[in-house]
């Protein structure tokens, strides 16, 4: 039965589900309650990053079989974590020099965690569809969060809209497949895989499971929204999106597909393998006519989500432990890409285009730098973590005989240098006049933390690698 | 364990100070700071080296190799490389040389580079010298090993061109880095291409793997010969031997103490430590072992001939050190492993001091190289001369100095191993030593004073005399530990390295011999030793026309000599021009611009029209992506269900 | 045929008819009171269903909750600002399209799995209690969760109704 044990198996969720109760009602009790709430939520999110990196458990079960905990579980909840607090570290100005509600911001963040450690913990469908409207809903709110803002009440609207119709499908698959084993445990459901392989329902419901997934990551023919989405939302929270909730998503759809995808559902493989390759050609393809970089960078997560899904079409411990790698390397490098942009964008959300970026070398190097320094990561130039990050998905792929997957993949990565390097250049080899942009200590804290840390994990990527082999 | 962060501190400290000169050195203003850094780094590397070497006297020889593993550092597919330390007695005598002579060279450097603008950047890269070689020579693996060995070369480029602003010969220092790198890199791609053959062949590069596993391959074995011959190709380009030898002499552009620090005392023995680390693969290769021996005893000799008539002060040195590492490859090529490590300990010394003598004497005459623009400095110079003198007496080997233990050990080892041509090229070399050193001797020291205008050379300041003395006394002395057993000696060094070298003699059979004819060979040696020095003495302590005249006589070969045998010229010829017209025209001019780049526009423009076709999809209208939407899932489910 | 099977096909006669005024009224009002209809169709099928909890659950929340809802936004919407009730049908073609697949496929999945499901109703008398204690017991954790997404709810609802600071 439930029990204080259960609670005490999920620290992470714990911690940050308790902050974000309290930092609301800090919130609405005190009228300056502001700072305490910033730096209670930026402690919880840290200490359950920490939690997660340093006291990495025992894998099993909590709440009567609903969650999973320890292991994959926990790293996941690690990931996440540092998400949201890199996140609150880059929002706090901008946010606050774009509306007066912050507090309510910090506890959308918190919860969004929240909801993304029950997805990538989940044992049960209910708990992981829960977990997932739970973060929606936060990103919902948030995008549209600066309430001034024309374009960001367009990116929260459409995103409700197109999200709930994608729940609906996630929803109906759930059904389904229920209806096929006659339970919604996550377990249970895989291992009927073998005897159910040929059924309607069940390969509906997995479809359908499926598609709810895919428009989470944002892969091709369901990213429609997010190229509108991720312009019109503010930075911070784009960057945010784009990076916990999509390592979200990955979590979930690994926890759901990869145990079983190379043995027995053979046709739903090639289906995600032909994904792969067109979310990676049509992102880079689509990424290479923006003049926008909120918008060039949407059409990179395209990209990555197609990469990502190469590793999970690997299916293999190589695939799998190079989605976890690729999902934190992800993390750090886009939210230091939006952080930059955040830093450099004009309080009515304009000085987003490529053209403001040239010469920024001379007006502002250190940003200038850093922002080179993720878009190199981003290509996938070695030693960033970029590199090694794609280097173990695809490597994944071609040892479950998906050469071909492979080899579109650098293909189109190699697409991918041009925009990305195109913006180096603008940066570094062209002229340009630009305000220089207040210093924010906090700001450039994290994103300094973040380079160091893609420089560190492409030195390094063994300590992550290693860690994660133990999940599979 | 203590050990492991012993070796951690010894091998990070260097990078440290690195660090602090490199980031901080341009804002700390006092010289004394930054080379107190620079020094003590390297000071406390020395003193944990010899804390590591008592605490392995101090354990029995079975349990003498500690393998330090700090932390996983590459993890892909089979290959898995960690950053681990291997400390044996191989490794602990090759850490005690570098940081100890290294040591002493930074100090002198202080003395040596006061007043450089850049004096902060070079300690900075002295000290990631340090930490590069320091990698090199402790690695456990192959992969970190070849870290270190591109990192010394990396440092090797930068030191050499670290005064970038001045001229060299006919072009700038920059070109003399760039020839050391680029002929470096020749040799660079033979350690890669053996890193691949061995990690196919024995699925590692840890050396407790490979090497054990290679000791059951039968001797001759055809991948053993790949193996060891593309590592010796590895090895001719960082130990300046033929055919790779030819950026050592140019390496001379840079500071002195580099040319002491790197081109004469470490670095450049890389090559020398490798070979010897991979012992047991070249013990199975006899067609390498030959090669290798031919190459040393040749570079031996022809790099002492063209010592015979260069005034360059450095690059009298520097041809020098190309022969003696000559003698070095000869001990590993004949199997004397130990004999040639023992020589590369007292080359470390005497050859250190040599430079740095030289480094006194220029920085005493402003900066001039000519040695036929000097003479009579013993006065002026005092310390330097004398310290020089034991320089060359113990290179020169005359016993019982340092120099004549080692060397006579590896000729006794040619000798008696039955490679008498060998011998004879290596006791020609011998008596050529002798005479260039004593040549180069006189000309600085003795006689009378050539130069022109107004010079007032006097002697160095403390902090460059001491690590002139310090090393003397090393030169003197460092043979002590080797002395062969025919002499009544123990040969220390010998029984201590055994253990490492224990299984490539077995593979080889080797034993060691002793008998009348050792005495015959020492006198005799001893013999050319001193006639080259009597010569030497008589045609250049005072003013005489012997060695013009001879000049005249043998014409021809004085202007090959001089003129280093043209090899340079050869290279230009057969080689760069070759090569340099062949990219121009055909790689940039005709495959480059027409083939690659015509491609590669025209599909970035395809790439750029694809993309902005397929943009006018994206309308913005919620519905029209709903739309897509459900037929994207219809499509998937339609597929799924179809199948 | 038996009274169940009358009673059946007069729910399902009900809830499929009303959806057909839903999409085809062109009066806005209209198409909300015939989803009424249709919801409260549904509602009866799950009393069939022996689905207790369910049906009023439908009720309550679709009827009385979202319905509701939906007609005081269209009355409201009508007084502030003299809006078109009426609505037209746009995107004939693409939905056409749409409408066919999928019905096509539903058809088909209905087809292909006719003969595996069998005709009779598990026979579970009340279905409320047991869903109370589940909820509390072993669904505690998902439970929770629900509340916390509605607090997220909450608060969003919250912040777009605010008065513009």
């Amino acid at each position: 039965m439930t029990g204080v044990e259960d609670l005490l198996q999920t620290t992470p969720l714990l911690i940050v589900s308790i902050s974000g109760l309290v930092v609301l009602v800090i919130d609405s009790i005190f009228r300056n309650g502001e700072r305490l709430a910033f730096w209670l939520a930026a402690t919880s999110l840290l200490a359950s990053g920490l939690h997660g990196l340093y006291g990495i458990g025992e894998t099993g079960t909590a709440f009567s079989g609903m969650l999973t905990t320890g292991g994959y579980a926990d790293f996941c909840a690690a990931l996440f974590s540092l998400a949201g607090f890199l996140t609150l570290l880059l929002s706090r100005d901008y946010i606050g020099s774009r509306t007066t509600d912050r507090g309510e911001y910090y506890v959308l963040i918190l919860f969004a965690v929240a909801g993304m450690i029950l997805m990538a913990s989940a044992a049960d469908l209910v708990v992981l569809f829960l977990g997932l409207e739970m973060m929606s809903l936060c990103f919902y709110v948030l995008a549209g969060f600066t309430r001034t803002s024309f374009a960001g009440n367009e990116a929260s609207l459409k995103y409700f809209l197109l999200g709930a119709f994608a729940t609906g499908f996630l929803l109906y698959g759930i059904a389904f497949l229920y209806g096929a084993v006659g339970s919604t445990n996550i377990d249970l459901i895989l291992s009927s895989a073998s005897h159910l392989r040929d059924q309607t329902f069940f390969l509906i419901g997995l479809s359908l499971l499926l598609i709810g997934f895919l428009f989470k990551v944002a892969a091709v023919p369901f990213h429609m929204w997010v190229p509108d989405v991720y312009e019109g939302a503010p930075t911070t929270v784009t960057g945010f999106m784009s990076t916990g909730g999509k390592a979200a998503a990955f979590s979930a759809l690994l926890l759901v597909f990869a145990p079983r995808l190379a043995s027995q559902i053979g046709p739903v493989r090639e289906v995600i393998a032909v994904i792969a390759a067109v979310t990676m050609i049509g992102g880079n393809i689509l990424a290479l006519s923006q003049e926008n970089i909120k918008r060039m960078l949407a059409y990179s997560s395209v990209a990555h989500a197609g990469y990502l899904l190469t590793g999970v079409v690997a299916a293999n411990g190589s695939g799998s432990t190079g989605i976890l790698f690729y999902l934190a390397a992800y993390t750090l490098m886009n939210c230091g890409a939006f952080g930059v942009v955040a830093l450099l964008e004009s309080r009515e959300g304009g000085r987003t285009s490529f053209q403001d970026y040239s010469g920024l070398s001379k007006s502002s190097p250190v940003l200038a730098g850093l922002m080179a320094l993720f878009m190199f990561s981003l290509t996938g130039i070695p030693p960033f973590a970029g590199f090694f990050a794609k280097y173990a998905v695809f490597s994944g792929a071609v040892a479950a005989g998906y050469t071909w997957l492979a080899i579109i993949g650098v293909l189109a990565s190699l697409i991918s240098v041009y925009y990305y390097l195109r913006l180096v250049v603008l940066m570094y080899f062209s002229e340009g006049e630009h305000p220089v942009p207040a210093p924010v200590p906090l700001a450039y804290a994290a994103l300094l933390a973040a380079a160091g840390a893609v420089l560190f994990l492409g030195l390094f990527p063994s300590t992550i690698l290693d860690l994660t082999a133990t999940f599979f | 364990m203590m050990t492991t962060q012993l070796v951690a501190m010894a091998v990070f400290l260097p990078l440290a100070g690195f660090l602090i000169n490199g980031l901080a050195g341009r804002k700390l203003k006092s010289e004394l700071l930054i080379g107190a850094i620079g020094s003590g780094t390297i000071g406390l590397s020395f003193v944990i080296a010899l804390i590591l070497f008592t605490g392995m006297l101090g354990t029995p020889v079975a349990d003498r190799t500690t393998i330090v593993t700090l932390f996983p550092w590459i993890e892909a597919g089979a290959l898995s490389t960690s950053f681990a330390y291997q400390i044996d007695q191989l490794s602990i005598l090759m850490m005690l040389i570098v940081t100890g002579v290294g040591f002493l060279i930074h100090i002198y450097s202080i003395g040596y580079m006061h007043g450089d603008p850049s004096f902060w950047r070079f300690f900075a890269y002295l000290n990631l010298f340090i930490f590069a070689m320091l990698n090199l020579i402790l690695a456990d693996n192959f992969l970190l090993m070849f870290l270190g060995w591109e990192g010394v070369g990396l440092c090797s480029y930068l030191l050499i061109g670290f005064w970038y602003d001045r001229r060299f010969e006919k072009g700038s220092t920059g070109d003399a880095a760039k020839k050391a790198f680029i002929v470096n890199r020749i040799g660079d791609v033979g350690f890669l291409i053996a890193m691949f053959l061995i990690f196919t062949t024995f699925g590692s590069l840890d050396f407790v793997s490979v090497f054990p596993q290679a000791a059951a391959f039968p001797v001759g074995h055809e991948v053993m010969t790949w193996i060891t011959l593309a590592l010796f190709l590895g090895a001719t380009g960082k130990s300046a031997q033929i055919p790779l030898f030819v950026w050592l002499p140019d390496a001379m552009a840079g500071p002195t103490p580099v040319s002491a620090l790197i081109h004469a005392a470490t670095m450049v023995t890389a090559g020398v430590y490798m070979v010897a680390r991979c012992s047991i693969l070249f013990a199975l290769a006899p067609t390498t072992m030959m090669i290798v021996a031919v190459i040393g005893a040749a570079t031996a000799l022809m790099a002492a001939t063209v010592g015979l008539v260069q005034n360059d002060i450095k690059k009298v040195l520097a041809y020098s050190t190309v022969s003696q590492l000559g003698y070095m490859f000869l001990a590993l090529g004949v199997g004397a492993f130990a004999a040639g490590l023992f020589h590369v300990m007292t080359h470390a010394f005497f050859k250190a001091l040599l430079f740095l003598g030289a480094g006194s004497v220029i920085h005493a005459m402003h900066e001039e190289q000519d040695i036929q623009k000097m003479g009579g400095l013993k006065s002026a110079l005092p310390v330097t001369g004398r310290t020089f003198l034991i320089g060359a007496i113990a290179i020169a080997g005359i016993p019982p100095l340092s120099g004549f233990f080692s060397k006579d050990e590896i000729l006794w080892k040619t000798f008696s191993g039955g490679y008498w041509p060998l011998w004879i090229i290596g006791f020609v070399g011998a008596g050529l030593t002798a005479f260039y050193m004593f040549r180069l001797y006189a000309l600085t020291f003795e006689g009378t004073k050539r130069w022109e205008g107004e010079k007032h050379p006097h002697e160095s300041p403390l902090t460059m005399t001491i690590p002139l003395i310090v090393l003397a006394v090393l030169s003197v002395v460092g043979g002590l530990i080797g002395i062969p057993e025919s002499l009544g000696g123990g040969n220390t060094i010998e029984h201590f390295l055994a253990p490492v070298f224990g299984p490539a003699e077995l593979a080889m059979r080797l034993h060691a011999t002793h008998g009348g004819i050792e005495y015959l060979l020492m006198i005799s040696s001893v013999l050319m030793a001193a006639a080259g020095i009597t010569l030497a003495w008589k045609w250049y302590r005072t003013a005489s026309n012997q060695p013009v005249r001879f000049a005249e006589r043998f014409a021809g070969l004085y202007r090959v000599l001089l003129n280093k045998w043209f090899v340079d010229e050869m290279y230009e010829t057969a080689v760069i021009r070759p090569t340099v017209r062949g990219s121009e025209k055909l790689l940039w001019k005709g495959i480059d611009v027409h083939v690659i780049d015509w491609t590669v526009n025209r599909l970035g423009t395809f790439a750029q029209w694809v993309s902005r076709t397929v943009r006018v999809v994206q309308t913005g209208v919620t519905q029209n992506y709903a739309f897509v939407f459900v037929a994207g899932v219809l499509l998937i489910i339609g597929w799924i269900l179809s199948a | 045929m038996d009274l169940f099977d009358i009673v059946f096909y007069c729910f399902a006669l009900i809830a499929v008819g009303s959806a057909v005024v839903v999409v085809f009224s062109r009066n806005i009002m209209y198409a909300a009171f015939a989803l009424l209809f249709a919801f409260f169709g549904i509602a009866g099928l799950y009393v069939l269903l022996q689905a207790d909890f369910l049906a009023v659950t439908q009720i309550l929340i679709y009827i009385g909750g979202i319905l509701v809802l939906m007609l005081f936004g269209v009355m409201l919407t009508n007084r502030v600002v003299d809006v078109d009730i009426k609505t037209g049908t746009l995107q004939i073609v693409p939905a056409a399209i749409l409408a066919a697949v999928v019905g096509g496929s539903l058809s088909g999945v209905f087809y292909s799995t006719w003969s595996t499901v069998s005709g009779t109703p598990s026979d579970v008398a009340t279905t409320t209690p047991a869903i109370g204690e589940m909820l509390m017991t072993s669904y505690i954790l998902p439970f929770e969760i629900a509340s916390i997404i509605l607090l997220v709810a909450l608060i969003g609802a919250a912040m777009i109704a605010r008065r513009k600071t």
